[in-house]
């Protein structure tokens, strides 16, 4: 059946949306029909906010509503350490520890040929121009998929010439977790980087 | 240690089999039934709780019985008790379950309840393309070593991603360290899935050779890995690179191995005669069980799905001998029960198949 003119182009925009299928899309038009028109605007007014206020850092490339973030902009944090991240979702999980002192950065994707993904795709130069001011470590935490292990290696290979201090994040058993239930990739990667008591 | 074996086995919408039942022995299980009446489907849900999968070419969706949203298969392990089960719902991903607890991925279910299945698809092992001989390979060495199931799915993620670059390379530049990251992580993986392979067929051979020469046509078998590239691989993919780039594919590397099977001295592929092609894979397949059973220390949960046709009377009564004789849990399909042999019969719980129903005699 045709929708009319205005419901077909909602449901047409939401279905770009990643994740979204058609069903989806109409579910979520039919829902936004019903709420109220108050409801409604402020969600149209907190896309276009959203979109029109926030920015990369330019230091970082995290989003951010200002210039600097508040993170880089922080002068408590130390800036001679670098934590690599492949979206800036991961920043929030970090932060959620309170441990971590450095600073980020944010490539905002991996190395992945299969999407056309290459180096210059992702945020790889804006790093190396940050190590060229005073760096320690640079930490990387990209996810441990094959994407995200290959990137870690590509940044690697960069960054080691330049003389900083490469490390990347440990895997194993997941802690209160039942050998009996965990997979055995983890397993594996845990008995291989098993370390002495 | 102890054998595991299977106890009663549950199908819900599995295929054709809506709610199915099966109180399985610890010895030798004969499924009797004309074709196309739900036999090779019992045994494929016994492989899934196996090895997590279907059967080689089965897809999802079709595994589900028609106009069902979902399908399932549990079995209770013996001698612990423990419940393993797998959900399989088209567009979901597919579920394992111990105890009720999901394990992360379906594979994780590999090495609970070890298998080998012996069915006309195994007769390309010898006949067919490299291709099934390297499946033999995987899927072996998988069940058998979780780390090498770990190896061989990284390194089939990055090929896939090394030929994406190749392609991309077509069309414009593409630097070399953008290469050498993906080629790293093949050598690395690649390497380790070699030594592997070659491992488990140096294993393989003798068994085989030996298996061949009980089934007594005179002949010699020899099985030896043979890869597809000599020296250190990084280099093979580096220099090989420009040539890549214009073929668009992965020239060298373990995906590009074989095993070479002769009978008397010829490539049996090539040269050998029906009948030598299938004592050869009989003999492979029960080397394969061999290597299987020192692997676990009990023989494994072994699934023959219509052998009977394919083979001829001496070779059947062989493999039925040694298939018996390993002391293993058996299921075993055929038309009609009289094939299995008056030993088979008389110690065999027999049932019966008819239109995805089952019935216990």
């Amino acid at each position: 059946m045709q929708f009319a003119r205005p419901l077909a182009d909602l449901i047409a925009q939401l279905e770009r949306l990643p994740g979204v299928g058609p069903k989806s899309a109409q579910r979520l038009a039919f829902h936004i029909l019903r709420t109220p028109e108050d409801d409604v605007r402020r969600l149209a007014e907190a896309l276009r906010h959203a979109r029109e206020s926030l920015r990369l850092c330019t230091e970082c490339q995290n989003v951010s509503e200002t210039a600097t973030c508040p993170i880089c902009a922080d002068p408590t944090r130390h800036r001679r350490e670098i934590c690599v991240v492949g979206e800036p979702r991961d920043i929030a999980s970090i932060e959620r520890l309170n441990e971590f002192k450095g600073v980020y950065h944010v490539l905002h994707g991996l190395l992945n040929p299969l999407d056309g993904v290459g180096p210059d795709q992702i945020k790889v130069r804006e790093l190396l121009v940050r190590l060229e001011g005073q760096v320690d470590e640079v930490i990387l935490a990209t996810n441990p998929t094959i994407e995200g292990d290959t990137t870690a290696l590509y940044l690697a290979k960069l960054i080691k010439p330049v003389g900083v201090k490469v490390t990347r994040l440990a895997h194993g058993m997941p802690v209160g977790g039942e050998l009996d239930y965990a997979d055995n990739a983890t397993l594996l990667s845990a008995l291989e980087y098993r370390r002495e008591m | 240690m102890e054998g595991v074996r299977v106890g009663e086995i549950r199908y819900h919408d599995f295929r054709n089999l809506a709610v199915v039942e099966l109180n399985a022995g610890p010895g030798v299980n004969l499924i009797v039934g004309p074709n196309a009446q739900g036999k090779t489907n019992l045994l494929e849900g016994l492989h899934l709780l196996s090895t997590g999968r279907l059967l080689r070419g089965s897809r999802e969706a079709q595994a589900v019985r028609h106009d069902q949203p979902r399908a399932a298969v549990e079995a209770a392990l013996q001698p612990h008790g423990t419940t393993v089960r797998v959900n399989i719902e088209p567009g979901v991903r597919k579920r394992a379950l111990i105890n009720g607890l999901g394990l992360p991925r379906a594979a994780d279910l590999i090495g609970r309840l070890p298998s080998v299945s012996f069915s006309s698809q195994d007769l390309a092992v010898v006949s067919g393309e490299p291709a099934d001989r390297r499946h033999l390979l995987d899927t072996e060495l998988s069940q058998v070593y979780p780390a090498y199931l770990n190896h061989f799915s990284v390194y089939k993620r990055a090929l896939e991603q090394r030929n994406a670059l190749l392609r991309r390379a077509q069309e414009s530049h593409v630097e070399d360290e953008a290469f050498e990251v993906w080629e790293e992580q093949l050598a690395h993986h690649g390497a380790a899935m070699r030594v592997q392979r070659q491992e488990w067929v140096d294993g393989l051979a003798d068994l085989a050779t030996e298996r061949h020469a009980a089934l007594g046509d005179g002949e010699v078998l020899s099985v030896s890995y043979r890869a597809a590239d000599q020296g250190e691989l990084s280099q093979s993919l580096a220099s090989n690179r420009g040539h890549d780039i214009h073929r668009g594919s992965t020239s060298v590397g373990p995906h590009r191995d074989d095993l070479d099977i002769q009978v008397a001295g010829a490539e049996a592929r090539h040269f050998g005669s029906q009948g030598q092609q299938r004592t050869a894979v009989v003999a492979i397949k029960l080397a394969v069980l061999a290597l299987a059973e020192r692997a676990f220390g009990f023989p494994p949960m072994l699934l023959l799905d219509d052998i009977f046709s394919d083979l001829d009377d001496r070779r059947r009564s062989h493999l039925m001998d040694v298939a018996f004789e390993a002391g293993g849990q058996v299921f075993v399909t055929c038309t009609e029960a009289e094939q299995a042999g008056a030993k088979l019969l008389g110690s065999a719980k027999i049932f019966r198949v008819k239109c995805g129903r089952l019935e216990e005699k």
